[in-house]
């Protein structure tokens, strides 16, 4: 049986709130549910981490492109509209998943090992892929969506 | 003045966890590794007085590297910022050798909880 079910919208929403205030923002209050109807991203970006607890998970989180350079600009102190390079987007997204998976996965009665997170334009492979749970949540008004899949292996 | 090693694949998370250590007040000399191979190497030239490492890092992890470190005798105080922070994690954290292990997301107030008895 995969231990990742248990994982609810509660926790994922209190975790990722926790992590904001404390790591992004110093100050809680700007990640808040999403309430404004139906997400949509015109420039989707995508960041995860895995982990190996029995059948395997992944702790998915998508915002636009300018959502995450703002949450690198913020997690680098770097002014607003000071230009942030690929390479620091994909760092800061990346360590906001991982922090966010490795918390999530604290909270498995089994634990496992959780992978470097990865950073892409494209959403991770959906094979093999089965939807747990999802948040949709606002970081300072705009869409950041966090999804809790479990990862069936093939063989 | 202290001298220590922060390890980590992040810059990002380099950075966040300088800039709260000198939050916290401590005035150290800080130098950086970006992943666990890196860091043995820089903690063997440079013997420093403290080690803050990440878990999960390419090409050594944090645990691998503490364990690297105890098998050729080398006792630098060593503790684990991290994002897995599970009971698990910790048990086998201080079974290596590890002083504390901060989990992320942290604050400079449980900086200084964690590092000020390793000081005193």
């Amino acid at each position: 049986m995969n231990s990742l079910p248990a994982l609810v919208a509660v926790q994922i929403v209190a975790i990722a709130e926790e992590v904001f205030a404390a790591m992004v923002d110093g100050e809680p209050g700007h990640l808040v549910p999403w309430a404004e109807g139906p997400v949509t991203f015109a420039d989707p970006v995508h960041a995860w981490v895995e982990m190996n607890v029995e059948l395997g998970g992944r702790v998915l989180l998508t915002t636009d492109a300018g959502t995450a350079d703002d949450l690198a600009r913020a997690l680098l102190g770097m002014d607003a509209g000071e230009p942030v390079s690929e390479a620091d987007l994909v760092d800061a997204f990346g360590e906001v998943a991982n922090v966010v998976g490795g918390n999530l996965k604290a909270l498995l009665p089994v634990q496992g090992k959780l992978t470097i997170p990865a950073v892409s334009r494209k959403s991770p492979s959906a094979a093999g892929a089965v939807p747990i749970d999802e948040v949709a949540l606002a970081w300072r008004g705009r869409p950041l969506v966090i999804s809790v899949w479990m990862i069936e292996k093939e063989g | 003045m202290l001298r220590v090693v922060v390890a980590d694949d992040s810059r990002v998370m380099r950075q966040i966890v300088i800039r709260t250590l000198r939050q916290a007040g401590y005035d150290w000399e800080i130098s950086e590794a970006a992943d666990g191979e890196l860091a043995l190497d820089l903690i063997t030239a440079e013997q420093p007085d403290l080690v803050l490492s990440d878990w999960n890092m390419p090409n050594m992890t944090g645990i691998d590297l503490l364990n690297a470190l105890r098998a050729r005798g080398d006792d630098v105080p060593f503790g684990f910022v991290t994002s897995e922070g599970a009971p698990e994690m910790r048990e086998q954290a201080e079974a290596a050798g590890a002083l504390f292990l901060i989990a992320k997301p942290f604050s400079a107030d449980s900086f200084r909880q964690v590092i000020d008895p390793v000081l005193a």
